[in-house]
């Protein structure tokens, strides 16, 4: 019995070494590398200067705030529209099936393509410009603009499917009963709603936001190319560091950004444990 | 009038027809069941009455007043689910109050109803509770004591026992029977099981194929069936064709029997196992086919004249064997059915 | 999308009446082309336009040329093939990778599970940019900087958690059972493998196949910071011409295309193959 045991645990690390094991030799390593790093100065002695940049310096600061609007401002909108999307295709409608698959779509778009998108649409001199020219009426400034819009429209363009997916999902773990139940005890279909199936959709759209939040916040390619030149996300200011070699600044930026997502997820933990509905395994 | 007045509902899902005109009345505090094999309309019914399905036709009154246009959550009516259909998200307390707070009930009120409901069903100190952390047996008094708390004019009850094993079954439903005494809310029962059905009800509605066949009180049902269906599926039964002559008839090989009921011509008759006594007997016209012995009875099967009777014997010393010859008796009188013709296989 | 929000207050409603029905339908289906069908079509015209000046809401002059420049172009098929190779690879090492791991987590009671968990789960949490920067240290100590091995390495970084996970969600279905009832039969460990268990966690395979496929065909960030200048992708060599200062949308439309085709014709193979509940049991619960 003692050996069987023994077995099996070596059996255990056997196979988690594979997908664990790479995931420490080339995540974990280059993490662990990396924070070593932006505690260090040239000549290997201890410092917090790279981080005391970061809160100091203003193109810094700004930086900052624009990552996190960059990844709260999406997500805000693409909520708007995935939330009534996912009870909307619920329901009964024509031609619902097709639209199930089409909707999706976007999300095998890379973020360089939908970039591109947003300046041929709403670029001045684009095509939302030229179709409303002839009306006397021009367009503001929509990308690389200083609000941002272009990226939010991009962002929010490429998150929406996913979104939607999660969330449909969300409310389709709901058993009918629960919702029978509720309305039988006398709530009507609004407190229902409210009460009963937002709450226990809840660990999924949770789970929907945080990633979309994270992915738009640490995203380089859709701010650099739609977004104000001044002021950039951390994200860019990185890439832009890193082109001047300064190293140990960069490893300090990332650490911030990684920060912010782990927070962010260890928000998501406090949130949702308890809620609870064991959505994994299915079982109500 | 009748606290429930179910007249002529019909349910359509477009060509296929789920209910015939069904009308069923219940009386105040009675504790009546609709038991059906899977498939007879006894979910659609119910779930017409709860109001998430509307009938095609007909309507319904609940004392007095006609609920059927109405939205669920105003018809005053509580259901027990088959799968609890508890809240995960709230505690045990919360389940039972949401109701409450939905009806705008006054908080001190909410308290004294939630402390009632919690005692009667056997909860106490199990109210911070989540339902995961609650046995099956513990989370279907929960839903019962969610339902019972908001003192509706009327339960229903969707075969809520069914996902329980048998000894908590058994304890369960007898605890149902005595919390229907003591509350004496208006109930309304639907299962599959008819020894449940049996145990339970004042009354029972038998449905078949999106009608109902016959109503009336367990023993009734069970001793003076008039349909084959009835006769079938409470209890096990021998239906049988015989050739009536006035007071009694003929059966296939040749013996006379009385009748229930004066009958001329073809008659279709139910004979319960019980009521016939085997006996070993070389010259008989029968043959032991099988032999189970159930403990406090044996049941035999017996081919006679190209027929199989299933016969119950209760107590005696021995056991007839397979293969044996056998004569039977008949102690009561077989119950003559008002069906014309008999299912394929009783 | 002011088309769905109008039609938001029926969306309670359980059934439709027949022209409510009509009415979400049109309402949706004009949503999607407006939002996805239109700018799609419009950068086509872009590749095909021969000159599209302001005023004009539709190109006048149409040409090819610029097609046949593009696709003679050297280091735009050198672009292309390295993409699609990366991709194939990747996704190969992925699911290779992916498989004994997904196993453990499906079938194995430990302790430190959760951790394990968490830990699978980090890359999608932590920027991938910050992962390539960090990596760039240890590639350069292992000779694997602007190496296509190295963009393969830091892309399967992204692309295991997720497979790991889609898969450990299918491999939990597997009845014991059914393993039991096999070794009953006579199969031994790899009977059962090859019969039993890589036949029904086919659909997470190719679930979690075809999003590895993608996800490294369209990755940009970390390709960017470890491959580039020397290894081109098609999103980095896209990249290269939507410079604000050098802006052409004619030759960023033609790689757009170029890079959107093989994905579309993943997706829409992949659209009957990724069941939603699949993907949520990937990724709806953390």
């Amino acid at each position: 019995m003692q050996a069987a045991l023994h077995d099996r645990k070596i059996q255990l690390a056997l196979l988690l070494l594979p997908g664990v094991g790479y995931l420490v030799l080339f995540f974990g390593g280059p993490l662990v590398s990396a924070l070593i790093g932006s505690l260090r100065l040239d000549d290997g002695s201890f410092t917090l200067q790279w981080y005391e940049r970061i809160f100091t310096r203003a193109t810094m600061l700004r930086g900052l705030q624009t990552s996190i609007y960059y990844g709260v401002a999406p997500v805000f909108v693409s909520l708007l529209v995935s939330i009534p999307l996912a009870l909307l295709i619920r329901q009964n409608f024509w031609g619902r099936k097709l639209f199930n698959g089409l909707y999706k779509l976007p999300m095998a778009v890379p973020g360089i393509i939908v970039a591109l998108m947003v300046i041929i649409m709403a670029e001045r001199g684009g095509f939302i410009d030229r179709v409303i020219a002839p009306f006397g009426v021009s367009m503001p400034k929509l990308v690389r603009d200083e609000w941002g819009i272009g990226v939010i429209l991009a962002t929010v363009w490429k998150q929406i499917p996913f979104m939607t997916l999660i969330i449909t999902s969300a409310f389709a773990g709901i058993p009918e009963d629960i919702r029978h139940a509720a309305r039988s005890l006398g709530a009507s279909r609004l407190n229902t709603f409210a009460f009963v199936e937002v709450p226990l959709a809840m660990p999924g759209i949770t789970a929907a936001i945080l990633l979309t939040f994270i992915g738009s916040m640490g995203s380089y390619a859709i701010p650099d190319i739609v977004g104000s030149p001044s002021p950039r996300p951390l994200s860019v200011l990185m890439l832009f560091e890193f082109g001047e070699g300064r190293f140990a600044q960069v490893y300090a930026m990332g650490m911030v950004l990684s920060l912010f997502a782990v927070v962010v997820l260890l928000a998501y933990y406090a949130l949702t444990a308890n809620i609870g509905v064991n959505r994994a395994k299915g079982d109500e | 009038m009748s606290e429930l007045e179910i007249s002529n509902i019909t349910k359509d899902y477009g060509a296929t027809r789920a209910l015939h005109p069904v009308s069923i009345n219940v009386e105040r505090g009675e504790f009546v069941t609709i038991l059906g094999p899977s498939g007879c309309g006894k979910s659609t019914l119910l779930r017409i009455l709860m109001g998430i399905a509307r009938p095609s036709a007909g309507e319904i009154r609940l004392a007095g007043t006609r609920i059927d246009p109405l939205p669920p959550e105003t018809r005053d009516i509580a259901m027990v689910f088959q799968s609890y259909a508890l809240f995960p998200h709230m505690s045990v307390g919360k389940n039972l109050s949401f109701g409450l707070r939905m009806k705008n009930v006054p908080s001190p009120e909410r308290a004294r109803r939630i402390e009632h409901a919690l005692e009667i069903c056997n909860l106490t100190g199990l109210v911070e509770r989540m339902p995961r952390q609650l046995s099956g047996g513990q989370q279907q008094r929960v839903a019962l004591a969610r339902a019972i708390v908001m003192q509706p004019r009327l339960l229903l009850f969707d075969e809520p026992l069914s996902n329980l094993d048998a000894k908590l079954r058994d304890t369960l439903r007898q605890e149902l029977v005595y919390l229907h005494r003591r509350i004496g809310t208006t109930s309304i029962y639907v299962t599959h099981d008819q020894a449940e059905a049996m145990a339970m009800s004042d009354r029972i509605v038998v449905m078949d194929g999106g009608r109902v066949v016959e109503t009336g009180t367990p023993l009734d049902l069970y001793r003076a069936p008039t349909r084959a269906f009835t006769a079938g599926f409470l209890g096990q039964t021998n239906l049988l064709t015989a050739d009536a002559d006035g007071t009694r008839a003929r059966l296939p090989w040749g013996q006379l029997v009385a009748l229930s009921a004066q009958a001329k011509g073809i008659a279709r008759v139910s004979v319960r196992p019980e009521t016939i006594a085997i006996r070993q007997d070389d010259t008989g016209a029968g043959t032991v086919t099988s032999v189970s012995f159930m403990g406090a009875n044996a049941l035999y099967t017996v081919g006679i004249a190209g027929t199989t009777l299933k016969v119950s014997q209760a107590g005696g010393e021995s056991l007839i064997a397979a293969g044996s010859r056998v004569s039977l008796d008949f102690n009561g009188a077989l119950h003559l059915l008002k069906d014309r013709e008999l299912p394929e296989a009783a | 999308m002011a088309v769905v929000a109008e039609t938001l207050p029926k969306a309670r409603a359980r059934v439709f009446h027949e022209d409510d029905r009509l009415l979400v339908s049109a309402g949706l289906y004009a949503a999607l082309g407006l939002t996805i069908a239109l700018p799609l079509v419009l950068m086509f015209l872009w590749s095909v336009a021969d000159g599209w000046a302001p005023p004009n809401v539709i190109p006048r002059d149409y040409t090819l040329s610029r097609w046949l420049d593009m696709i003679a172009d050297p280091g735009l098929l050198r672009a292309a093939l390295n993409s699609t190779v990366i991709a194939v690879v990747v996704t190969f090492a992925t699911a290779l990778i992916a498989l004994p791991t997904a196993w453990a987590m499906a079938r194995f009671p430990f302790r430190l599970k959760r951790l394990v968990e968490i830990f699978i789960l980090a890359p999608v949490i932590i920027p991938g940019l910050v992962v390539a920067v960090g990596i760039g240290q240890v590639f350069l100590f292992l000779g694997l900087s602007y190496s296509i091995t190295g963009v393969i390495l830091v892309q399967i970084v992204g692309t295991l958690p997720l497979m790991i996970r889609l898969m450990t969600a299918t491999l939990e279905t597997i009845p014991d059972d059914l393993i039991h009832a096999a070794r009953s039969l006579g199969a031994g460990t790899v009977g059962v493998v090859l019969h039993i268990i890589l036949p029904l966690a086919v659909p997470g395979l190719l679930a979690g196949g075809l999003l590895s496929f993608i996800g490294s065909f369209e990755e940009f960030d970390k390709s960017f910071i470890v491959g580039a200048p020397v290894v081109e992708t098609l999103p980095i060599k896209l990249y290269t011409f939507l410079d604000p200062y050098s802006l052409q949308l004619p030759i960023a439309s033609i790689i757009a295309f170029i890079l959107l085709l093989p994905a579309l014709i993943v997706f829409v193979i992949a659209g009957r193959i990724l069941r939603d509940d699949l993907m949520a049991a990937g990724m709806g619960k953390l």
